[in-house]
């Protein structure tokens, strides 16, 4: 099965263009200049160089560098003067915290190393456990971020915290007098202590109004939920209780609702007794759901809410108003299958608008579905349009005395940004909260720095009965000032924020238990009394024929986050803008996402096209809805977007606190609200160079790298058939690779032995590992211009793979072969791609082919079955580099740490704080690449020692399979016969990448099933 | 003709190597003075009981053999006792000098060995220099006040200024011997007594009652106000006595070395004269593997800072500390066993007992700095961290001072070393690595540093079996090896990545 299909990884590749094949054929694709320097006769004559100068300058330069070599610096050391009882230099401290920035929530536990926080990692135990995704991991960079705002500020010049609250509380006064409204304008904080806070300044302040605003709003499903059980809450969904999961534009693996349902999903995609869920998507562009979905299907953001109309007729057997879609049969389909699951089923909905999330919370309690939790709520997206949307209509107004926003940025994200900025110039007090600056506190008078979360206290309450601490990591890095602490202050409140948060939690959540295992755990659990909600009665027959109203336009609108990125708060951190996003493999932008069909069918086609140097490129357009004109905006073919859409990702061109560097794509935002609405594009002169990964380190055009299979061979076939093991001639006689050897074999059976393994089935593409990898081991961040020439550094890429359902066989099987169908399917398998993921490192192979090549012995094989790279032996010659079938290998170009080329976090030394102190940072001209994490095993093995007992189950980690949410990623000894990768050596699933070579990968992966 | 014409070049080479090994094997043999290998012979075998210019155990040894008969000295050497009962007379004699000790025989030096040592005792490059003589003249009653002192006062007060008591220099000038009786034995008593100056000395120390002594016998407490009357004694410089030191002067046969270089030359430049162009290339050859070999010894040693001692922000003598006082080294590393780093102390861990040891015993010395700066160098801890040494208190609202210590064991970035491996887990002694640091008074650098010294360890040192982390994979690596202790290297101790990622 899986050998006939074809897999690609761009349209290039599946056109078999001749770039592709170059590429292929290359590891580093461009070659260095010197004929271009040296073929140059005009250049050279005219150059006032001799030859007889050159050899001076080389001999002086060799004798300088040589004397200078001979003595070296002084280094000083400078201990503590009073040492911290629990810090012992160079023992890692572990604080368990939470980030609660608006738009990422979950627990974390904080590697801290002399008191500088260096690595997030989930927080394991917390039961309300979001997972960490990319922006999670790479949030600790933002700590270090140069550009952070360092003391407070009034019109735009520096003020102390007491000027500063001497204005805020005098103003504040004079607005009650008037009975003119004071305003919060915040995102969601899901905070008890805050709640309380806000409270007790509204008993100063009776006027007091809170409006909670998402910039990525879920306004339209929390109104819905309101609507049927009375409070703003989202429902919660566990994924592992469902069979049949239908999904009409909701990219649950990505950032809907908060996100943090991978891990439940995850728990029901590896068959057990032949069982697993299925998972069926409808949506515009491809997400990372789409891309995990047993069947996916693409529409147009409004027919979207026809078909979720439909499902329900289909289910209810209903016949609520409702308009036909291209998918009518697909949604039959589904929803006999959601019938027959029996309750084991649910259907979700990412359309923001409170008709559609009505409509599937019908569904779903037609269902009776059991993966739906509406007791333990979430709380993390609160945010309400119509009240932001009353607060710019007042403000204009001038009924607004005081605005204070907090954790929010609505000059950036807002669609009627401009509405905004005129209505605060009518507000008296204007008043920001920010880490960093951002366009709003361009805007107001007042600003008050604010510490990053890992300096800060705090709390938050995830879902409803799981709270959450925040501690600081470390000392206030600049003169900031909690919000909480300036609430505390206005309301004439003297004690500090931590007496109070650590008061509120004894009395409202602890009662009685203790503070200090809370603040130690970092989570606190409180059983909630009720056990159901009663709905109050819709009448979805109104709902319907509203939503049947919605016009079907030609060409629609979508918007998405991506994530890298998200809402776009943490632009400025250069791990985020280099991670390739998982679908586009794209870093350094965002882009109009179009379909081939309707880039073809312009007037002039829009085209993407591959450069000499493998790089892509893309014509630009100007976009153009409802009279806002965004400008060009380049245009990225994807496979499987929907024709008749486009869609381009939110966060990107932010101009505010951020370095030039990191000033990338365009403003989505001001189109953040016209969603399905229509589109005008305009081809526009020039065009734009992308860094697009895709094309690059793909594997000498070797087939079967990727592997999967169907769940009906897998139950119904023998593995041979579906997981066959390479085969070698010996002898003329067909043997299984694994017997056939050139080499005396590695004796892997003593001592410890580490595999890594990889479940592609429960693999999302997600990405945290590759930051968390990023994090772990310094590796550097390259920029736009080095990605572009294939220079990207990741030790740990997750390649994408698109195929065809549509195979010769399967044709044959449905009866279209010949059929206009067939034939679409096979000329244009692009537009109905699924998605493979697979997340490729170096493979530690026992027999590696990098380790007989190195003239110098730099890369060499350990006994544990790492293969080993000795920075400081390398001299450079890449010859490793083009032996290394799987492509995992870096060559440092350039000298990435303290070079103004490269003006990122290693060039700064705030930055720098960031460093993980137990990796060397590469310099210029060697190679390097994933080493197992060994500073993380040796730990473990020293630890173990020093405690006299063997290494326990479980307790060898990397930085990936720690940041691994759904636990595809799995790491261990294999001779310990209790861990998991032990056992999965065995599983039938198990196939080592490119086995035929013959390398013996210590790294292997099982391979996707596929419920269609 | 053509074969010899040959063959002669290659003759004369060989002879010429011959002359060569020849030069070398005479600047070797010659480099061993005989004065020197008497120095050596006589530190191994002679020093423990004998001096050169005084009596220790046995009588001084300087110009013995002007004394006494060389032939009998060898005799008396290798087995006096024999000599002794040979009926020699002088033996008896020599032998009723020394307190009828009899010497330890040493029947395995042979005649030249003796003829060096006493090359030795007789050398004339041995100088005299002369330095002043300290009389420590006592009176014993203050010597054993001042032992009564230390077992019994020493944790609160101190002579001069105050510890957590008040300081007891010239005491006896200010109170009267009797009350100073009656306060030592019970000051508990004397106060409820009703005494108006034992309530006032009360008052005056924050309240707080003094240990009394009831144990001490009216002739020790004697003993300790004359102590507390006189104090430490000073050095005082008898200009009498004259001690001597010795100092070595110029290596007698470093003369033999300059002539074996003077004729390697001569006859360098002799091939290069010579109408031979075969004799000039090999010099030629010669001189550029020469030349090659120099160069890269040196290129080798660049980053290698072995004996590398940089001066110190504060004068803090290793000797002192670990040697002297023989604190345990991970009493102020204390990160040693757990971490990484070893950690240079933080100054609260000099606090811990430099709260009270504000100054240094008089004859303290470190190198030729005596006490005076000393103390000053011990008022540096006090500056960074701000403590008060006349109040016993830190100083409020103080910023302190980081102490910038200067490196000395610099690892490059790209090799990774953990202490708390070599410390807890092996269990090595500092000093393996560090050298003899109790006994540097300016910490330096006493191993190389360099890959191969961490190697050659590794590859000799077995694992700590102990340690059950080892058993099930020692069992199994031996096994396979096929021996009965596993080194460190075989452990896995000499893998790249073990070290450097």
């Amino acid at each position: 099965m899986a050998s006939n299909k074809k897999y690609w990884t761009s349209a290039a590749e599946l056109k078999n263009s001749s770039i592709v094949e170059k590429l292929s054929k290359t590891e580093f694709v461009t070659e260095i200049p010197t004929e271009d320097f040296l073929g140059d006769k005009e250049a050279l004559e005219t150059s006032s160089t001799s030859r007889r100068d050159f050899l001076k300058y080389v001999g002086f330069t060799t004798a300088a560098v040589s004397l200078a070599a001979c003595e070296g610096p002084v280094i000083k050391t400078i201990p503590y003067l009073n040492k911290p009882n629990d810090i012992i230099p160079g023992v890692a401290d572990y604080y368990a915290t939470a980030i609660a920035d608006g738009f990422d929530f979950a627990n974390v536990l904080v590697k801290v190393r002399e008191g500088r926080p260096i690595k997030i990692n989930p927080n394991k135990e917390a039961t309300s456990n979001n997972g960490t995704n990319a922006r999670v991991q790479a949030s600790v960079l933002s700590l270090y971020d140069n550009n952070r705002l360092k003391g407070a500020l009034n019109n735009k010049k520096a003020i102390n915290y007491t000027d500063f609250d001497k204005e805020v509380v005098s103003v504040l006064d004079q607005v009650n007098t008037n009975g003119k409204k004071i305003v919060f304008l915040t995102g969601t904080m899901a905070s008890p202590s805050i709640d309380k806070l806000l409270v007790e300044f509204k008993a100063k302040y009776p006027t007091t109004e809170h409006v909670i605003y998402d910039a990525v709003s879920e306004s339209g499903a929390v109104d819905a939920f309101e609507t049927v059980y009375g409070t703003r809450a989202l429902p919660n969904y566990d994924f592992s209780k469902a069979d049949v999961i239908v999904s009409v534009g909701a990219d649950f693996l990505g950032d809907w609702q908060g996100g943090g349902y991978e891990k439940g999903y995850a728990a029901n995609r590896v068959p057990k007794h032949g069982k697993m869920s299925k998972h069926i998507q409808f949506e515009t562009n491809m997400s990372l759901t789409g891309a995990n979905a047993d069947k996916r299907f693409a529409l147009k953001p409004s027919e979207q809410k026809f078909a979720l109309l439909n499902l329900y007729n289909a289910i209810t057997g209903q016949g609520l108003t409702s308009k036909t879609t291209p998918q009518d049969a697909a949604i039959k389909d589904a929803a006999t299958q959601l019938k027959a699951a029996n309750g084991k089923a649910v259907v979700v909905t990412g359309i923001q608008d409170k008709n559609a999330q009505l409509i599937a919370m019908a569904i779903n309690d037609a269902l009776q579905s059991q993966a739906v939790d509406l007791v333990n709520t979430k709380n993390i997206r609160q945010g309400n349009d119509a009240k932001v949307a009353q607060l710019i209509t007042d403000m204009n107004a001038g009924t607004v005395g005081a605005i204070i926003i907090n954790q929010a940025n609505p000059v950036y994200t807002l669609a009627n940004s401009k509405e905004f900025v005129a209505g605060l110039k009518k507000v008296k007090l204007t008043l920001a909260f920010a880490t960093t600056p951002t366009e709003t506190t361009k805007e107001v008078q007042l600003v008050n720095a604010t510490p990053h979360y890992l300096e800060s206290w705090g709390d938050v309450s995830i879902t409803k009965g799981t709270y959450s601490l925040m501690q600081p990591t470390i000392n206030k890095l600049f003169d900031t000032r909690q919000f909480q602490e300036a609430l505390l202050s206005w309301t004439g409140n003297t004690t500090s924020y931590y007496n109070y948060l650590k008061n509120t939690w004894n009395v409202e959540i602890l009662k009685g238990q203790s503070w200090n295992n809370a603040l130690h755990n970092g989570t606190f659990n409180t059983v909630s009394e009720e056990s159901t909600r009663t709905p109050n009665t819709v009448d979805l027959t109104a709902v319907a024929s509203a939503l049947a109203k919605t016009k079907n336009n030609a060409l629609e609108l979508a918007v998405y986050t991506k994530v890298g990125l998200g809402d776009g708060q943490q632009a400025n951190n250069p791990w985020l803008q280099e991670l390739p996003d998982p679908i586009t493999r794209t870093s350094w932008d965002n882009y109009l996402l179009i379909s081939r069909a309707d880039a073809e069918s312009w007037d002039e086609n829009l085209k993407n096209w591959t450069v000499d140097n493998g790089a892509l490129n893309g014509d630009l357009v100007d976009v153009t809805v409802d009279g806002i004109t965004i400008k060009n905006v380049p245009v990225y073919i994807q496979p499987g977007q929907a024709k008749g859409t486009v869609a381009l990702a939110l966060g990107y061109g932010r101009t505010e606190g951020v370095q030039k560097e990191m000033m990338t794509g365009v403003n989505a935002y001001p189109l953040v609200n016209k969603v399905g609405a229509n589109v005008t594009i305009t081809k526009v002169a020039g065009e734009h160079e992308f860094a697009c990964v895709q094309l690059q380190h793909t594997m000498m055009g070797r087939d079967e790298i990727v592997n999967e299979t169907s769940l009906a061979d897998f139950i119904h076939k023998p593995k041979q058939a579906w997981n066959p093991s390479p085969k070698f001639s010996l002898d003329h006689q067909e043997v299984d690779v694994a017997e056939t050897d050139l080499w005396e074999k590695f004796d892997d059976t003593i001592g410890t032995h580490f595999n890594l393994s990889i479940d592609l089935a429960t693999c999302t593409g997600c990405a945290a590992c590759v930051i968390a990898c990023h994090t772990e081991n310094n590796v550097p961040v390259v920029g736009k211009k080095e990605i572009r020439v294939s220079r990207d550094m990741h030790w740990l890429r997750i390649d994408r793979y698109y195929t065809s359902e549509m195979t010769k066989e399967r044709g044959e099987e449905e009866g279209i072969v010949g059929s206009g169908k067939y034939f679409e399917a096979q000329t244009h398998p692009e537009d109905h791609p699924e998605v493979s993921f697979q997340p490729v490192m170096c493979q530690h192979c026992s027999h590696a082919p990098c380790e007989t090549v190195c003239p110098v012995a730099a890369t060499s094989h350990g006994r544990q079955g790492q293969n080993q790279m000795a920075y400081n032996r390398c001299v450079g010659t890449r010859y490793c580099a083009n032996n290394c079938p799987y492509r995992v290998r870096r060559f440092n170009w350039f000298q990435y740490a303290q070079n103004s080329e490269f003006n990122f976090n290693m060039n700064n030394d705030l930055g720098r704080m960031v460093l993980n102190p137990d990796v060397v940072v590469r310099s210029r001209g060697v190679m390097e690449k994933c080493s197992m994490c060994i500073q993380m095993t040796q730990a473990t093995i020293l630890q173990a020692k020093k405690e006299g007992r063997p290494v326990k189950t479980g307790e060898f980690e990397t930085a990936c399979t720690n940041a691994c949410s759904t636990g595809a990623m799995r790491f261990g000894d294999v001779n310990n016969h209790d861990e998991k990768v032990a056992k999965l050596q065995e599983d039938d699933r198990t196939f080592k990448l490119l086995e035929f070579v013959g390398t013996q990968p210590n790294v292997l992966y099982q391979l996707k099933v596929r419920n269609s | 003709m053509k074969i010899v014409n040959q063959h002669s070049p290659i003759q004369q080479l060989t002879k010429l190597v011959f002359a060569f090994l020849f030069i070398f094997s005479v600047s070797v043999s010659a480099q061993e003075g005989d004065a020197t290998n008497g120095k050596k012979i006589f530190k191994a075998n002679c020093a423990a009981c004998h001096k050169l210019d005084k009596k220790l155990i046995g009588p001084p040894l300087k110009g013995i053999s002007e004394k006494r008969e060389r032939k009998w000295l060898y005799a008396w050497i290798k087995d006096n006792n024999a000599l002794r009962k040979s009926g020699d007379a002088l033996a008896k004699q020599v032998f009723e000098e020394n307190n009828k000790m009899p010497m330890t025989p040493f029947p395995q030096l042979s005649n030249k060995d003796m003829d060096d040592i006493l090359a030795y005792t007789d050398d004339k490059s041995v100088k005299k220099v002369t330095t002043p003589k300290v009389s420590t003249k006592v009176d014993p009653k203050v010597k054993q006040g001042k032992k009564l002192f230390k077992a019994n006062c020493a944790a609160c007060h101190k002579l001069k200024g105050k510890l957590v008591g008040p300081e007891l220099g010239g005491i006896t000038d200010k109170r009267e011997k009797k009350w100073l009786h009656a306060w030592i034995k019970d000051n508990n008593a004397l106060r409820k007594s009703g005494d108006a100056l034992a309530k006032q000395v009360f008052e005056e120390n924050n309240k707080m009652p003094m240990t009394p002594f009831p144990q001490l016998s009216e002739e020790e407490i004697d003993a300790l106000l004359a102590y507390f009357k006189v104090g430490d004694v000073k050095k005082v410089v008898a200009k009498g006595g004259e001690q001597e030191t010795e100092v070595k002067e110029k290596n007698s046969g470093a003369w033999m070395n300059w002539i074996v270089v003077l004729l390697v030359l001569g006859l360098l430049v002799w091939m290069f004269l010579s109408k031979v162009t075969f004799l000039k290339i090999i010099a030629t050859i010669f001189l550029l593997l020469v030349g090659a070999y120099f160069t890269f010894d040196w290129l080798m040693g660049i980053g290698v800072d072995q004996g590398y001692q940089p001066i110190q922000p504060i004068m803090f003598s290793h000797k002192i500390h670990a040697g002297d006082n023989k604190i345990d080294c991970q009493y102020c590393h204390s990160s040693a066993k757990h971490s990484k780093t070893s950690g240079v102390p933080t100054a609260n861990v000099c606090m811990n007992c430099h709260k009270s040891i504000s100054e240094v015993a008089d004859d303290t010395k470190v190198g030729s700095v005596g006490k005076e700066q000393l103390d000053k160098e011990i008022q540096k801890i006090y500056n960074a961290v701000g403590w008060d040494s006349e109040n016993m208190k830190y100083k409020e609202n103080y910023e302190p001072i980081p102490i910038k210590w200067v490196r000395v064991h610099n690892l490059p970035d790209f090799a990774y070393y953990n202490h708390s491996q070599h410390v807890t887990v092996a269990g090595l002694a500092c000093q393996k690595c560090h050298g003899p640091v109790e006994e540097m008074d300016e910490l330096k650098q006493h191993s190389p540093l360099t890959m191969r010294w961490c190697l050659d360890c590794h590859k000799t040192t077995d694992i700590n079996l102990d340690n059950k982390y080892y058993a099930k994979i020692h069992k199994e690596m031996s096994e396979k090896y096929g021996v009965e202790k596993l080194t460190v290297a075989e452990m896995g101790g000499k893998e790249c990545g073990k070290c450097h990622y």
